[in-house]
C-alpha cells in the first residue's frame, strides 16, 4: 500500500558514524532490525515509562515483545542523556513503533524513533565531548527537560526527578556484559530444573548467563550474528 | 537536527545518504504516466479530467499495463475516487470514429479485469470488493453490461451457500454482493428486478442462519441476552442487509443524489455497453495445516476473523453519519476503507481524511464555519464526529481490532493535532458517551481498550480532562466499572507519566483514602524485610549483602542452604521453604528494583539461583506470589517481572495462571475475581505459551523447506552424475530428519503440550469460579444492578472476561476443543442451571460447536 503515500516505517537518513560498514549492509541489516534508536527523551523519563509506550506495539502472541531497554547515558556522569534502544524480538514489532509511536509524545515531548543497526558494547553512552549526546552541544534553546531548567514552578519537581534518574545509574558499568539481553527463545535445556545443576552446557545463553564471569561479553543468538558481521 | 551536518567524518557520511537517499531515482516516462494517473484528482478533478484524458489519448502506443495499472492502484488504495476513475476510463472508451471495440479504454478494462482475478485468486478482499464498486460504477456509467454485472454479483451470493463456509468469507462475499447492488442498484434493478430480489434474499438466509454466535461479539454484555440484538451497536452485515431490503422496496431511487457520479455527463457520448465481464469463481481458502511427526494437526499462525463485527453508535441520531440511508452507508464504509489502507502513513491518513468531504455529494457534512457555501441541501453531518465513530468502531472491533489499538489512537491524535478546535470536542463527546456504557455492560475488552486509549490520548494532550465531572461516581460501589474505569485510567496515565504529574490534574475528592482511587504515595518497591524489626530482618539481609556484592550464584546457592537449615531449626511451624524463597526473590528484585534493565541485570547474574529456588511449580507459584507482593504498589512491573521469568524459564505460563486465580499471599481477603490486571497477566501467559509454539512451528517450517530443497537438489544432481539404477535405488532409501529438524519437531510438540496445559488450566479455573453464579444471570438482576454490591460486579466482570477469553483464543480452543472439552467442559456436561449452561454456549460458540 505504498503507492499513494510514503510508509512511516522506512528507516530515517541518519547514519550511525561509527558503525563501520558499508551503506548496503546496514540496509539490510535495517530491513530485518528488531532495534530502535528512540530520542528526544527527557532526562528525567524512565524505562518504565518507556516500556508502558513501547510494549503497545508488541506482539507477544506471536512470540515477541520488548526485550531490553538500553537507556542512553552520559559518558561521565553516568546519568541519562536524553536517548534509549528499545529492544523488540521481531523486526514487525520495531516497524509499528515507527508507524504509531514516531512522533507521539511521552513524558510530553514528542519522541522521535528509528530504527538502529542494533545495540553494541559502549553505544549506551553519549559521544559529545561532555558526555552527553552531539546534539545537545549544538542545542540553541533552552530545554528544562534536558538539563535547562524551565519555569520555577516546575523547579523542585524537576529537581526531585533529577536527583531520582541521577542517582539511578550511578552503578552503570561498562565494557562486555554491563548490559542485560533481555532472553532468549524457549530452550528445551531449561526445561527439567533438575538437570540444571549438572552442566550448563546446552544452552548457549546458560554458560554466560551464570553470574560467575561479569567480564564476559552477553551472547544472545542476535549478538552472535552481530560478531560475526561487524 | 544540527548534528548531521557536523564534523568532517559525518559530513562524508552525509553525502554517503546523499548518494543513496536524496537523490530522486530515474523516472521513465511509464513511471511518470502512472504516477500522474495515480495522483489524478488531488487538486481538481474538473480540471484535471479533461487534462488527463487528453494527455491519455495522444500519447502515441500508449502502454496499457502502466494506465491499468495506475488505475488499478487509484480505486483500491484511494476508493473516495473510484467515480472518477469510471469517468476518466469512459471518456478515453470511444474512438474518434465511435467505436468502442478497439478503444484505449477497452484495452485497459481487459487489463484491469485481469487484475481483479488476481486479487480473487488472493482473496484480497478489500481489493476485491473495491474492484466491484469500480465494476459498478461502470455498469451505472454504461459500459458495462448489466447481466455481466448482475452475473458476477451472483458470483458472491453463491459462496453464502457453500457448505461450511466460514463466517469471515461469506462476511465479505456478501459484503461484495451488498455494495455493488446499492453502487448500481438502479440499473440491475431496472434490467431485472427478480434478479435484484434473488441477490438481496441469498444475503438474508445467509444472515438470518448465520448470527447465532454474534451474542459472543456483542459489544455490549448482557449475559441474559442469547441472540446478537442490541440497542447503540449494529452488526455490520444486518447494516448492509437492512439498507438493500430497504433500497430495493424504494427502486433505488435514493442512489442518484447519495452516490458521486460525475461520468454522467451531457456530453452527447452514449454507449452501448462494450464490455461483458467474463464469469467468475470465487476459489476456495486454502486451509494451511501442517502435519507434525506424530500425526497431530496444527493451525498455522492463528487469524480469528470468523466473527460479527460490530458498530458503536456515539452519537445521537443526525449528528453522524447513518447508515440506514445509502449516504450514510458509503460514507461509513468509505472512512472505513481508508482508516485501513492507510495504516501505513497515519498522518496521511488524518489529512485525507479531514478533506474527505470533498469527495463527497455536497451537503453530506457541515460546511466548515468559514466556507463559502453555507446553505446546502444534505443531511450536514459532522465530519469529526462521524470520523470519531468510525475509528473507535474500529479499535473496539472484538475479538481484536484489524491493526494494533496504538494505530487507531495514534491516528486520532493525528486529527487532534491537524485540526484541534474541531476534532477535540468530538473527542470528548466520545469519552463521555463511553464512559456512560461502562455501567450499562459496555464489554471489558473494549472498557480495556478504552483506558489505553483515554490515558494514551491524554498523554498526548498534558493531561488535560475535567475529572470534576465523573466526581458524583466516586459514590458508586468499588467495583463499579466506572470506578475501575477512572482507577485504572489513573493508573496507566502514571505509568505514562509519573505520580506527581498526574495527581496535580485530580481534583481533590479523587485524593482521599476513601476515594480507594490513587495511592497515597507514589508507586514503589515493597521490600518486606526493610524494616530491622519485622521478622527475619538480619537472615535477608545477610542474603542482600551477598547478593548487592555481586557473590558467585552458587556461593549464594550455598548460603540459601545454610539459611534454610537455621530456620528449620528456629521456625518449626512456618513452612521454610516457601520463607527462604520469599527472602531471595525479594532480595533479588530488591538489588533490581532501580529500572527495568537493573531487574534484568539481576535476575541474569543469578538465574542458577532462581532455577534452584523454584524446582516445583508450588515453589513457582511461591516466587510469583513474592515477586507480586514485591511490587503491589507498582503493578506494571507485576507485569514485567512474571513476563520475564516466564521468557528465562523461571517459571511457566501455567504457573502465572495458577498465580492469576490464586488469592494472594494475604488470603484473608475476599474470594478473588479477574479484573482487568489479572485478566493482563492470564492474557501474558497465554500469549507467551502461544508465542512459544509459534516461533517452534516458524523453525519447523524453515528447517523441513531447507531439507527439502538440499534433497531436491542432491536427487538432482545425482540423476545428472549416475545411472538410472543407482538412482533409482537414492530415491528408495527412507527419507532421514537432520537432527536439526527432529530437535525442533520435538520442541514443538513440547510446546503444544504446554498450549494445551495452559489453555485447559484457565478454561478449568473460569469454570470453577463461574459455575455456582447463576443469580445474577438473569435479565432482572442486571436491571437490578444499580443496588448490586462489589460481589455481584466482580461476578460480572469475571463473566465478561470469560466470554473474553472464549472468544480471543477461539483458533486454539477449537484446534484442541476435544482434549479441553473433555477435560473441563465435561464437569458441568450434565448441569442444567442458568451458569452451566452459558458458560457450555460461550464455549460452544467459540469453538464452533452446535449447542
Amino acid at each position: 500500500m505504498a503507492h499513494v503515500v510514503t510508509p512511516l516505517d522506512q528507516p530515517s537518513n541518519y547514519k550511525d558514524s561509527q558503525a563501520r560498514l558499508d551503506r548496503q549492509t546496514q540496509n539490510d541489516l535495517l530491513s530485518k532490525s528488531s532495534t530502535l534508536y528512540v530520542g528526544n527523551l527527557s532526562f528525567y523519563t524512565t524505562e518504565e515509562q518507556i516500556y508502558e509506550l513501547f510494549s503497545k506495539c508488541a506482539s507477544p502472541e506471536d512470540g515477541g515483545g520488548v526485550k531490553r531497554i538500553i537507556m542512553g547515558l552520559d559518558r561521565n556522569t553516568r546519568t541519562p542523556c536524553g536517548f534509549c534502544f528499545v529492544e523488540y524480538y521481531s523486526h514487525a514489532e520495531a516497524q509499528a513503533c515507527m508507524r504509531y509511536i514516531n512522533g507521539t509524545k511521552l513524558d510530553e515531548r514528542v519522541i522521535r524513533c528509528d530504527l538502529d543497526l542494533g545495540y553494541k558494547e559502549g553505544r549506551q553512552f553519549g559521544r559529545g565531548k561532555s558526555g552527553g549526546q552531539v546534539r545537545d552541544e549544538h542545542r540553541q534553546d533552552y530545554d528544562a527537560g534536558r538539563g535547562g531548567w524551565g519555569a520555577q514552578a516546575q523547579r523542585a519537581e524537576m529537581e526531585r526527578r533529577r536527583e531520582e534518574q541521577e542517582q539511578r545509574y550511578a552503578d552503570a558499568q561498562d565494557g562486555p556484559g554491563a548490559v542485560a539481553g533481555g532472553g532468549g527463545d524457549w530452550k528445551e535445556s531449561a526445561a527439567p530444573p533438575e538437570q540444571q545443576t549438572l552442566k550448563r552446557g546446552r544452552s548457549p545463553e546458560d554458560e554466560n548467563y551464570d553470574g560467575t564471569r561479569t567480564g564476559q561479553r552477553l551472547r544472545t543468538d542476535d549478538a552472535d550474528v552481530e560478531g560475526e558481521r561487524m | 537536527m544540527s548534528y548531521r551536518y557536523n564534523g568532517g567524518g559525518r559530513r562524508r557520511n552525509y553525502r554517503d545518504d546523499h548518494d543513496d537517499r536524496f537523490h530522486e531515482p530515474f523516472e521513465t516516462p511509464e513511471e511518470r504516466l502512472k504516477k500522474n494517473i495515480i495522483k489524478f484528482g488531488d487538486v481538481d478533478t474538473e480540471v484535471e479530467a479533461p487534462r488527463l484524458s487528453k494527455h491519455l489519448r495522444e500519447i502515441e502506443s500508449p502502454s496499457i499495463v502502466t494506465i491499468a495499472d495506475g488505475i488499478r492502484i487509484g480505486f483500491t488504495e484511494q476508493p473516495y475516487k473510484i467515480p472518477h476513475y469510471v469517468a476518466l476510463l469512459r471518456s478515453i472508451s470511444q474512438d474518434a470514429d465511435g467505436s468502442t471495440e478497439n478503444s484505449l479504454g477497452k484495452q485497459v478494462l481487459d487489463d484491469i479485469w485481469k487484475g481483479f482475478q488476481a486479487f480473487l485468486d488472493k482473496l484480497a478482499w478489500r481489493e476485491v470488493r473495491l474492484s466491484i464498486h469500480f465494476f459498478a460504477h461502470l455498469a451505472s456509467a454504461g459500459l458495462i453490461s448489466i447481466h455481466s454485472m448482475l452475473s458476477l454479483l451472483q458470483s458472491f451470493t453463491a459462496v453464502l451457500e457453500e457448505f461450511g463456509v466460514s463466517h469471515n468469507r461469506a462476511k465479505n462475499a456478501a459484503l461484495c454482493a451488498a455494495e455493488g447492488l446499492l453502487i448500481a442498484g438502479p440499473s440491475l434493478k431496472a434490467h431485472s428486478p427478480a434478479e435484484v430480489t434473488a441477490l438481496v434474499s441469498a444475503i438474508e438466509t445467509h444472515v438470518e442462519a448465520s448470527s447465532a454466535n454474534n451474542f459472543l461479539v456483542c459489544p455490549i454484555v448482557h449475559l441474559y441476552e442469547r441472540s446478537g440484538a442490541v440497542e447503540g451497536a449494529d452488526e455490520v452485515l444486518d447494516i448492509a442487509l437492512a439498507l438493500a431490503k430497504s433500497l430495493e422496496k424504494m427502486e433505488f431511487s435514493e442512489a442518484s443524489k447519495a452516490i458521486v457520479q460525475p461520468y454522467e455527463k451531457d456530453d452527447g457520448i452514449t454507449f452501448t455497453p462494450f464490455f461483458d465481464l467474463p464469469s467468475v469463481l470465487v476459489p476456495p481458502e486454502v486451509i494451511e495445516l501442517d502435519h507434525l511427526t506424530n500425526g497431530e494437526a496444527s493451525t498455522s499462525p492463528q487469524k480469528n476473523d470468523d466473527w460479527a463485527e460490530y458498530k458503536l453508535h456515539l452519537f445521537d441520531s443526525g449528528v453522524t453519519a447513518e447508515s440506514t440511508t445509502i449516504l450514510g452507508y458509503t460514507t461509513n464504509a468509505l472512512i472505513s476503507d481508508i482508516i485501513d489502507i492507510f495504516e501505513v502513513n497515519r498522518k496521511e491518513c488524518a489529512r485525507i481524511l479531514l478533506e474527505l468531504p470533498r469527495w463527497c455529494p455536497p451537503g453530506t457534512f457541515k460546511p466548515r464555519a468559514n466556507s463559502p457555501d453555507t446553505v446546502v441541501d444534505g443531511p450536514c453531518w459532522q465530519l469529526e464526529s462521524t470520523l470519531m465513530e468510525n475509528i473507535l468502531s474500529k479499535l473496539f472491533t472484538l475479538p481484536k481490532p484489524n491493526h494494533k489499538a496504538v494505530y487507531y489512537v495514534a491516528l486520532i491524535t493525528e486529527l487532534c493535532k491537524l485540526s484541534p478546535s474541531t476534532t477535540g470536542p468530538s473527542v470528548g463527546k466520545s469519552i463521555r458517551r463511553l464512559y456512560g456504557l461502562l455501567g450499562d455492560g459496555l464489554d471489558v475488552e473494549i472498557a480495556q481498550r478504552f483506558v489505553t486509549w483515554f490515558a494514551t490520548h491524554m498523554s498526548n494532550f498534558g493531561f488535560q480532562w475535567v475529572w470534576k465531572e465523573w466526581i458524583p461516581d466516586l459514590q458508586l460501589v468499588s467495583h463499579h466499572p466506572k470506578r475501575n474505569f477512572i482507577r485504572r485510567s489513573i493508573e496507566i496515565e502514571i505509568r505514562l507519566a509519573y505520580y506527581d504529574r498526574i495527581i496535580k490534574t485530580l481534583p481533590e475528592p479523587y485524593l482521599g483514602s476513601e476515594a480507594e482511587t490513587v495511592p497515597d504515595q507514589a508507586p514503589a518497591p515493597e521490600y518486606e524485610y526493610d524494616e530491622p524489626s519485622k521478622p527475619h530482618h538480619d537472615t535477608a539481609q545477610s542474603l542482600l549483602g551477598l547478593l548487592k556484592g555481586r557473590t558467585k550464584a552458587d556461593e549464594v546457592i550455598t548460603h540459601i542452604e545454610t539459611l534454610k537449615n537455621d530456620l528449620a531449626e528456629s521456625e518449626i511451624n512456618a513452612n521454610v521453604d516457601t520463607l527462604i524463597r520469599s527472602m531471595a526473590i525479594q532480595s533479588l528484585l530488591h538489588i533490581g528494583s532501580r529500572s527495568f534493565s537493573h531487574f534484568l541485570n539481576a535476575i541474569e547474574r543469578y538465574l542458577p539461583v532462581l532455577r534452584h529456588l523454584a524446582p516445583t511449580s508450588d515453589a513457582k507459584l511461591d516466587i510469583l506470589l513474592a515477586a507480586a507482593d514485591f511490587w503491589r504498589r507498582q503493578r506494571q512491573m507485576v507485569l514485567i517481572v512474571f513476563d520475564k521469568l516466564m521468557q528465562y524459564q523461571i517459571v511457566d505460563p501455567s504457573d502465572v495462571i495458577a498465580w492469576a486465580f490464586s488469592k494472594g499471599s494475604n488470603a484473608s481477603t475476599s474470594p478473588c475475581r479477574i479484573d482487568a490486571f489479572r485478566w493482563g497477566l492470564i492474557e501474558s501467559a497465554l500469549d507467551k505459551a502461544n508465542g512459544r509454539v509459534a516461533i517452534a512451528r516458524r523453525k519447523v517450517v524453515a528447517l523441513r523447506k531447507e531439507e527439502d530443497e538440499s534433497r531436491a537438489r542432491a536427487t538432482a544432481s545425482g540423476n545428472m552424475e549416475v545411472d538410472a539404477d543407482v538412482a533409482a535405488e537414492t530415491e528408495e532409501a527412507p527419507v532421514v530428519d537432520s537432527p536439526a529438524l527432529t530437535n525442533a519437531v520435538k520442541a514443538q510438540t513440547t510446546l503444544i503440550k504446554e498450549q494445551k496445559a495452559v489453555l485447559s488450566n484457565t478454561l478449568g479455573k473460569f469454570i470453577d469460579k463461574l459455575k455456582d453464579t447463576s443469580s445474577i444471570l438473569s435479565e432482572k438482576a442486571w436491571q437490578n444492578r444499580a443496588n448490586w454490591e462489589d460481589a455481584e460486579w466482580e461476578t460480572w466482570e469475571t463473566w465478561a472476561f470469560y466470554r473474553n477469553f472464549c472468544r480471543l483464543y477461539a483458533p486454539y480452543l477449537r484446534t484442541y476443543a476435544e482434549t479441553l472439552g473433555s477435560v473441563s467442559i465435561s464437569k458441568i456436561a450434565g448441569s442444567s442451571d442458568e451458569a452451566s449452561l452459558l458458560l457450555k454456549k460461550i464455549w460452544n460458540a467459540s469453538t464452533g460447536q452446535e449447542a
